[in-house]
Parts: C-alpha cells; structure tokens; sequence
C-alpha cells in the first residue's frame, strides 16, 4: 500500500464523513463520537461507506470504536483490513 | 421481477386475502398459513442459500411485503419481524451463532421476534432497563419487554439490554426457564400480529449468544434489524395504500346516487386523486430505498427512512379518505377499509414513529447542508 493510495483512503474517508456531519473543517483526529456531532444513523452509513468503497466486509470482530474514532483511525483501520477476511 | 410479483399475488390472493378479515377477527394468524409461507421460501427470502436462505434482492424483498400488505398488514408483520432477526445475525452473529441459528429461520422452522421495546423505552432506545448480569455460568437476564410483534409464536428472541452498563444484545430461546411471555390483544390494528409482553426474571443464557460486542447493539446491531424493519413495513403500507386506492376507486366507479356514481362527485375524484398520487409516490420512494439497500450505498439508511415515514402518513390519509368514501359502509365490520383504517395507524407507529423519523431526517438533511463538504453558506 502506497502513501498515494493512503492518501487517497484518508481523502474519500474524510470527503463522506464532510458530506454527512455538520462541521466546518475535521481535524484528523478528532474524536467523531464523543464530540456529539454525529447523527444515530452515522456509525452504519460509515460502516456501510467503508464496506461498498473498499470492497471489504465488516463483522463483529471490528466492533471497536477505536477503528472509527477518528478519520486518522478510520483511515488506518481500512488499511489493516484491506485484503483480510472478516470473522 | 415480473414473475416474481405475479407469483407473490397469486399466493396471497388464495392464502391470504379471503381469510384476513376472519384472521383480525379472530386477533391470531393460524400456523398452516405460515406454514405455507415457509414452504415458499417467503421467510428467509433474503438469506443466503448457505444458510438456506433464497438470496433474493431487496426489491424483491419489497414486492413480498407490499403484495402481503395489500391483503393482511398483521401477516405481513411475520415477514418483517423474521428479516430484522435474521438480517442482524447475519451481520453481527458469529460463525457458530449464524451456524446454529439461520438455518432454521430461514426454512421458517423458526420464528424470531425483534425484543427492543420496554414499557419504559419505546423509540427512545437509550432507556433501556432489562439487564444482563454476569455469573459463572454465563449471563442472567432480567427486565421486561412490551409489544413485541409475533411474540406469541416466535421460539427465539432477540433481547436488547445492557450489560455493565454497555448495550447488548442476546439470543434468548423462548422455552428458557424463566421467560415468560403474556399475550397482548385487542389492539387497534395488527390484531393478529401476535404481540406479547415479556417478562424475564432470572433467566440464564449462555454469553455465547450475544449478538455483536457489548457495547455497539444500539449503534450497530439494533440499526440493522430496523432498517430491515422499515423497509418491509414501508412495502407493507404501500400494500395497503394500494388496497385503499383499488377499493375506492371500485366503490366510486360502481356505487349508484341516483342517477350517478359516487365517482361523478368532484369531491370524491379529489379525495382520489390524492390517494393516486400518493400511491406513485410512495411506489417509487420504496423501490430507490430497496435499490439503495441492494447496491450498499449509505443512503440507503435515510432512504429507507424516507419511504416509511412517507408511506405510513400517507396510508393513515388513504385509510381516512377510503373510509370517507365509502360512508357508513366503511365503518363496518364488513367493509374492509375499516380493517385498512385500525391497521393504517400502526404503520406510523412500528419501527420508529413519525416524530422519530421527523427527529432524525431532520437532523440528517441539516447536517447534509451544514456540512463542510456540501456547504452553501456564505460566511
């Protein structure tokens, strides 16, 4: 995995979490679940975004907020995932 | 698709239709019909084959449910409660759990019921108080749950509770010591839809039967299940909105007032021609939420919310007006607008009310505009 192809994981992440949320500009690591700004539906549609853009399918083994915290996390989660099969 | 909409009629029209009215009547489905429905492959329709299921798409998962909601709303239930049990197993449930379990619901060798309601917390899911404790041997569950649909003959439940604190949710068979389960009648609508009171006091279930990790069964599993939930009832009153439409425009083209017909009445065409209206509109928010569902887009969620909540407002006002049409006729018994008119107003009620999809599609469409990425402000 290249650091473009990193890059361009961190630009679609950040790109759909901007097209969903209220926000005026999101740090990297800024905590998308304590800070309140996400709707109920968000945690599913992100899931759901990550699964259909990265052709990769989640399950509960990747129940853990600390794969989708934050665009930094969420980005680094795709890459561990990326080409491992779900339990 | 043709086909498959063709075929789902011709069953209902000669398994379900002729018997609903005695159905709600009567205020229970019998378990032949059921059994039919299992024989179809309608219960685990949108399973996959490995697990039994028939893998059909959710547009045809759609044209299931509108074709049964044409004829028995409380029936219709039985295939939108089986999808929000197996489609969150599927999803969250371990290799063993969807091992153990999905095979049976999708054969329809077992009904689950969908347990997240409380006498305390209806659509408000963070007040939950049924508990889950932890032993040596396992978990031990006590609470209660109110106005679960087809409680009464479902054998596994899928129980939403909290667990130190964090949300869970757990697989708790219904001949578990301990479990009690009391019959709910005499609804307003959904009569036969076999909903039942839960009544948990100590009961022991092993922890391998919880569902996703503690902590995400209100963001992730509960989510699943309810969307499966809106996308059926949403199909489900659009049935029954076409029942409304068919049954009017019947009554408006056959009645006789004199020399005329009901229909010659301009108020009654404009009664009608909001019912038309509504119907198409309804028709097409329901396929984009189940093409959105079959292509995984994450719009599908708030589509999905989008066709209930406009598809439920829209058949209390069919009901109402098909109701209005037919005069003191429809008020009977015998009529079965009167039926259409009790069932319509559950629709606004099942799998989130209209004030919490208002509440949540509101805040979805603002945050939309207010987002950095769609922002049109000019600041």
């Amino acid at each position: 995995m290249s650091t473009a192809d990193a890059n361009g994981i961190k630009q679609a992440i950040r790109s759909f979490i901007l097209s969903s949320i209220a926000v005026p500009d999101l740090d990297d690591d800024a905590n998308l679940f304590e800070s309140g700004i996400v709707n109920s539906l968000f945690a599913v549609q992100l899931m759901t975004f990550i699964e259909k853009t990265f052709a990769m399918e989640m399950g509960r083994d990747d129940l853990d907020i600390e794969n989708f915290k934050s665009l930094n996390a969420t980005t680094a989660f795709v890459l561990r995932k990326n080409g491992r099969p779900s339990g | 698709m043709v086909e498959k909409r063709e075929e789902f009629n011709a069953f209902v029209t000669r398994n379900v239709a002729p018997f609903a009215e005695q159905w709600d009547r009567d205020q229970q489905v019998p378990a032949g019909v059921i059994s039919q429905m299992a024989q179809a492959g309608y219960l685990g329709c949108s399973l996959p084959p490995e697990y039994g299921g028939q893998g059909w798409d959710i547009v045809t998962f759609g044209l299931l449910n509108e074709a049964f909601g044409r004829a028995s709303s409380a029936l219709t239930g039985v295939l939108t409660v089986q999808a929000m049990v197996s489609m969150a197993l599927l999803k969250w449930g371990t290799t063993e759990q969807k091992r153990r379990w999905l095979p049976p619901l999708a054969k329809g060798e077992m009904l689950g019921a969908f347990a997240l309601t409380e006498p305390g917390a209806g659509s408000a899911m963070q007040s939950l108080v049924t508990e889950f404790t932890g032993n040596s041997q396992g978990l031990v569950l006590n609470g209660s749950k109110k106005w679960i649909s087809c409680a009464q003959f479902a054998a596994v439940f899928l129980v939403f509770g909290t667990l130190g604190g964090r949300s869970v949710a757990c697989v708790v068979p219904k001949d578990t010591p301990g479990l009690r389960i009391e019959p709910i009648s005499d609804l307003l609508g959904f009569r036969a839809a076999g909903l039942a009171q839960l009544h948990f006091q100590d009961v022991e279930v092993p922890s391998a039967n919880l569902v996703g990790k503690p902590g995400y069964a209100l963001s992730h599993v509960a989510p699943v299940g309810l969307h499966y939930g809106r996308i059926s009832t949403a199909c489900s009153a659009l049935g029954l909105l076409r029942g409304c439409f068919e049954e009017s425009i019947a009554h408006a083209a056959m009645r006789k007032i004199g020399d005329k017909t009901v229909g010659d009445m301009g108020m009654v065409r404009s009664l009608i021609a909001r019912m038309g209206t509504d119907l198409e509109a309804a028709s097409a928010l329901c396929h984009t939420a189940c093409r959105a569902e079959d292509e995984h887009r994450p719009e599908a969620f708030e589509k999905t919310l989008m066709a209930k909540y406009f598809t439920s407002r829209a058949v209390v006002r069919a009901a109402s007006d098909a109701v209005q049409i037919q005069g003191a006729a429809g008020c009977h018994g015998s009529s079965a607008v009167s039926r259409y008119y009790r069932d319509a107003k559950i629709m606004e009620i099942i799998e989130g009310t209209t004030q919490i999809h208002e509440d949540i599609l509101g805040r979805i469409f603002v945050d939309q505009a207010g987002g950095c990425g769609t922002s049109t402000r000019a600041d």
